[in-house]
């Protein structure tokens, strides 16, 4: 024993030492006193430690550590990785990951924010008025509610959000949500599990690698590179991708890269990030002109004949002939007397047009104008050297203010260094026309031969999406037998269901960790449909501004106090046990469905616990089990984190150069797009955040609200450790000088961010990180009744729901909310 | 020829400035496993121009993360700062009780039995790393409590999970830590690899090599203090050349 007397974790107040300190006894609902131990009393203990998985909504899927003595966790540090395969095989090198977003999570799950107890609403809704009930109070005011709002107004009258506060199995954002949905038959949100930032580029993804009307492409699916795969590239290109400030530890590999292999690191950006700074090479670029820099590049590919004519020829539709008049691939039954029906090449060894399977093909021209029924037919490559020959390096640099020099370079690099890598943000997602940012990546990458190779590819998030979720049998667990799938209505189609009924009227939801109202665009329209909702329900560890909005809010658990998996982007199996009891009076979600589904006569579909259902996803045991798991035992699942099986490791899509396209190839020709204009990826403009929108001289600024290291969206805003770092919490405006001088803005002013959409308030910081002309607002503040990280608002009263109809070819990724291409004025506020 | 590793390690830490991307990571990891109360940072990330260069344009404002120079010209870098570990260290020289002392193993720590919070170490110190308990602390909301227990050297009590009212406090190598075996908990988060922790008495140590052939740099060695504590400069290409 010390002979310094303790005093109290809880008691007493503040004693300010320092300018940091920030006070902060914020209690919800309940005073949470009585609940906690001192550390007196605590540190008698003995202390166990488990090893999980950190699921809060960030692709990293860092492994975790985490201390626990007296049934309390004490703390949190890196976990390591099992080190072999499920069959076996040594795994490649993969270090230990944390930062401070998982450190702090402590304190999230301690958090006073934490929700209590179950909530029903007594005042107006949003008025912040709530009283305690009991879990089977709650429970059956939400079956009663369901079951009589379903009777009235059809089964998928009830709403079922995306889960995108996490990424664990169960609940999470493929998790029992949906078995939920299909169960009682409701609509449910997109399995994506996204509130819609996140749709544009794997839609783009999908023109070019996949055939969505194939059933076995369920729809369409997105997937990237292995993050240790970035070790053997050559170049690596973020593009609109703050990896350095965003998914942390996926820097040490790109660090890992250069420092031993000599890696050039490039950054294309409008803002000056942490990236940028880190990287040999930083090209600043306007906002929303991606396409037109992808294409000034390749323009300089096609100038300086570094395109890559064997692989092209092999591995893309780039010799494939295209019908002058329709646009349309020529086919060889119409235009070749007697052949099969294949696409329409030109065999260069004796200048014949052929069927592309002709036997006597040797050699398919890549370039070229051929004759051919009367038609002089262009290859696919030649129709993209023809429409990228006008983005010269002084054009290019016209529509994108970087250097023409610059776009040189680039062209250069892409042309010559190989294997070239490039990792997307979801930044280039959260436009109108980020589809065809996507597609113009992967046309680019196609033709310089970067694309199912190692050290190539465009990999957004850590790693595999599609290829991380291959080992568990979802379809089943979403829709178990004598059920049919969920309803689906996206996100972004939910407020035209309440408010006209389309496709089907909405008249209640339940938001599962998914802080719909602060998080979705357009959130004054959000707000205000939610508001015509008869019946919402809310379960969160955190009082968000959607549970300000609730009629009954449940209070769930951290990933400490229930057992799930995690198998998110990184091809590590993660199990996640229960570490300490659901604290207060959560629960978690599953026992909350569970609940409902008894009372709403549903019960026989949720009998099972967790390890059930992993046990069934994963087949374990069993010989039909997906090869990336078969023959995994529990035992070894729930001792280490295993490596999934993959061909090849690092995990690399496409290795075997077999696509899921209608032609089995690269299809950077997008035939189903000819009637959008866009079946070759030329630049358009942002349907917003343009100069050439009349709208620019009213709002003569592009608004920015991008992540920020201190907070994974909504979650881990409030905590205070964090806080004390990023400015106390307080949001702000980050804004170049020069757009700061003439509206006579200092340094920590107040401002007005106003569109016609709506405004916010936030003090400037003046930053020359910022772009002339394009502004910054981190997003994911809280603007709620109790908590206000900005002074008035949020930035998603700026942004809007304008989707593009050609996303709506794609079923899995049909609509997107462009977050970025947005035009706000911004002036010096009194208050 | 090479030093023979000696039984008594000397301990030094070693920051890769070029791979720090500022992320309060390791200041994070400090805060939890010494129990910091609100307020308090032993260990801190400063923003700054790569390698401390004083030929940048000042930034448009004072916070972190804002860079040096004018769009698109700009720098940016960071120096995370905790206590050096001063071979000579002048906290330890101008403590009237000794309460502040220096281990054989380079360590620099503070007998909280001993300190009677005369402050003098802080006027000392050109790093501007200690910090002094001006009254009860708080901790984050909610109670987090702390990990760790109190740990002696010798006779010596040198840390503790709550620090009494009145004494001084700063970054300990983790001390309870390396007498294990087991590295600095900024070492272990560090999600970069951009701290390396080790004995410079072993010549095969990646820190030996750092320090001697790596560039590895003490902060403000005019002053003589001589730190344990060495940083890596940034080192980016020639944007443009390959």
């Amino acid at each position: 024993m010390s002979k310094f007397s303790r005093r109290s974790f809880l008691g007493g107040s503040a004693a300010v030492a320092g300018g940091l300190l920030v006070a902060d006894h914020l209690r919800f609902l309940e005073p949470s006193s009585g609940d906690l131990v001192s550390s007196e009393e605590f540190l008698t203990g003995k202390e166990v430690v488990y090893r999980t998985g950190h699921s809060n909504n960030c692709d990293g899927a860092c492994g975790h550590l985490v201390h626990v003595t007296d049934g309390r966790v004490t703390m949190i540090g890196p976990a390591s990785w099992g080190t072999t395969t499920v069959a076996g095989e040594q795994a490649p090198t993969f270090h230990p990951r944390i930062c401070l977003r998982g450190l702090s999570q402590i304190s999230n799950t301690y958090s006073p924010d934490r929700i209590k107890y179950p909530y029903k609403r007594v005042g107006e809704r949003g008025s912040g008025k709530w009283q305690r009930i009991s879990w089977d109070e709650a429970t059956t005011l939400i079956a009663d509610n369901f079951k009589r709002i379903q009777a009235k107004y059809g089964k998928t009258s009830v709403w079922i959000a995306p889960y995108t506060g996490s990424l664990a199995l169960i609940e999470g954002v493929v998790g029992a949500g949906f078995r939920f949905a299909s169960v009682i038959g409701a609509s449910a949100g997109d399995s994506e599990g996204d509130n819609e930032g996140d749709s544009a580029t794997p839609a783009g993804w999908n023109y070019v690698l996949v055939d969505p009307t194939n059933p076995s492409n369920a729809g369409g699916f997105f997937t990237g590179h292995e993050s240790v795969d970035f070790m053997n590239a050559k170049t690596i290109v973020f593009w609109a991708n703050n990896v350095a400030e965003t998914s942390i530890p996926d820097w040490r590999v790109m660090c890992d890269a250069r420092d031993q292999n000599g890696t050039r690191l490039v950054a294309v950006d409008p803002r000056f990030t942490v990236t940028c700074a880190q990287s040999d090479d930083w090209v600043p670029i306007r906002p929303g002109a991606d396409t037109a820099l992808i294409d000034g590049i390749i323009n300089q590919v096609f100038q300086n004949g570094t395109y890559d004519t064997d692989y092209i020829r092999a591995n893309t539709v780039g010799p494939y002939l295209i019908d002058p008049k329709t646009e349309k691939w020529l086919r060889a039954a119409d235009v070749i007397p007697g052949a099969k029906d294949d696409y329409v090449v030109f065999d260069e060894s004796d200048h014949k047009v052929k069927a592309a399977n002709d036997p006597s093909l040797k050699s398919a021209a890549v370039l070229g104008t051929h004759s051919v029924a009367g038609l002089k037919a262009r290859t696919a490559l030649q129709a993209l050297a023809d429409m990228a020959a006008k983005y010269t390096p002084e054009y290019t640099s016209k529509l994108t203010d970087v250097p023409a020099s610059q776009v040189v370079a680039l062209g250069k690099v892409w042309g010559t260094s190989k294997p070239l890598a490039v990792r997307v943000g979801f930044g280039l997602s959260h436009w109108y026309h980020g589809d065809l940012h996507m597609q113009a990546m992967l046309t680019l990458q196609a033709i310089t031969g970067n694309i199912g190779v190692h050290g190539g590819g465009v990999t957004t998030f850590a790693g595999g999406i599609a290829a991380t979720f291959a080992p568990f049998d979802l379809f089943d667990f979403w829709a178990p037998k004598g059920t049919s799938i969920y309803t689906l209505l996206e996100p972004m189609d939910f407020c035209d269901a309440v408010e006209k009924g389309k496709p089907f009227p909405v008249k209640a939801a339940w938001f599962p960790i998914d802080n719909f109202a602060q998080q979705m665009s357009d959130r004054n329209r959000v707000i205000a449909a939610m508001k015509q909702l008869e019946f919402i329900v809310v379960s969160d560890y955190s009082l968000t501004a959607t549970a300000d909005l609730a009629d009954v809010v449940l209070p769930a658990c951290t990933y400490f106090e229930k057992t799930d998996l995690l198998s998110s982007n990184n091809f590590y199996l993660q199990y996640m046990p229960k570490i300490i009891d659901p604290l207060f009076e959560s629960k978690s979600d599953l026992d909350a469905i569970n609940m409902i589904a008894e009372k709403m006569g549903y019960g026989e579909y949720f009998t099972q616990t967790p390890e059930e259902y992993l046990k069934q996803m994963m087949k374990i045991g069993q010989s039909d089990a997906d090869p990336s798991v078969r023959g995994l035992t529990w035992e070894r699942l729930t001792t280490e984190a295993v490596r999934l099986n993959t061909d090849p490791m690092p995990y690399v899509p496409f290795f075997n150069q077999q696509y899921p396209s209608k032609s089995g190839k690269i299809e950077f020709y997008v035939e189903m797009l000819v009637p959008y204009d866009q079946a070759l990826c030329d630049h358009k403009e942002p349907i917003e955040a343009s100069p050439t929108n009349p709208l620019y001289k009213k709002y003569p600024l592009v608004f920015l609200s991008t992540h920020t290291k201190f907070r994974t969206h909504s979650q881990f805003v409030n905590l205070p450790w964090l806080k004390e770092v990023n400015n106390g919490g307080d949001g702000f405006l980050e804004i170049n000088p020069r757009d700061a001088a003439p509206r006579s803005i200092s340094d920590g002013d107040v401002v007005r961010i106003f569109n016609d959409r709506g405004q916010m308030k936030v003090r400037a910081r003046l930053t020359e990180s910022m772009k002339p002309g394009v502004v910054n607002c981190y997003q994911g503040g809280w603007d709620t009744i109790r908590v206000k990280h900005y002074i008035e608002g949020h930035p998603n009263n700026l942004t809007h729901q304008i989707a593009k109809p050609a996303q709506s070819l794609i079923p899995n990724f049909p609509s997107n909310a462009a977050y970025y291409d947005v035009l706000v004025q911004v002036e010096k506020s009194g208050a | 020829m090479a030093a023979k590793k000696t039984s008594v390690p000397h301990h030094v830490m070693v920051i890769d400035t070029n791979r720090c991307v500022g992320c309060w990571t390791c200041a994070v990891a400090c805060k939890q496993v010494n129990n910091e109360p609100l307020g308090y940072w032993w260990n801190r990330v400063l923003t700054t121009a790569p390698n401390q260069s004083t030929s940048a344009k000042p930034p448009a404002s004072d916070n972190i993360d804002v860079p040096f120079g004018t769009y698109p010209d700009l720098e940016l870098a960071y120096l995370p700062v905790a206590c050096q570990h001063c071979n000579d260290a002048p906290c330890v020289k101008v403590c009237p009780v000794q309460a502040t002392f220096r281990r054989d193993d380079g360590t620099v720590l503070i007998d909280f039995n001993r300190c009677i919070g005369c402050r003098y170490c802080m006027a000392a110190c050109p790093y501007g790393v200690r910090i002094f308990n001006w009254g009860d602390s708080t901790y984050a909301p909610g109670g987090v409590v702390g990990y760790g227990k109190e740990y002696w050297t010798g006779d010596r009590l040198v840390f503790t999970p709550e620090r009494p009212k009145g004494v001084v406090e700063k970054c300990t190598f983790c001390v309870e830590r390396i007498d294990v075996g087991e590295l600095p908990f900024c070492v272990e988060a560090c999600p970069l690899g951009a701290r390396i922790f080790g004995d410079l008495n072993d010549p095969d140590s990646q820190v030996s090599e750092l320090v001697n052939n790596g560039g590895g740099e003490q902060l403000h060695p005019e002053l003589g203090t001589d730190p344990n504590v060495y940083y890596l400069p940034v080192a980016r290409r020639v944007p443009g050349e390959s």
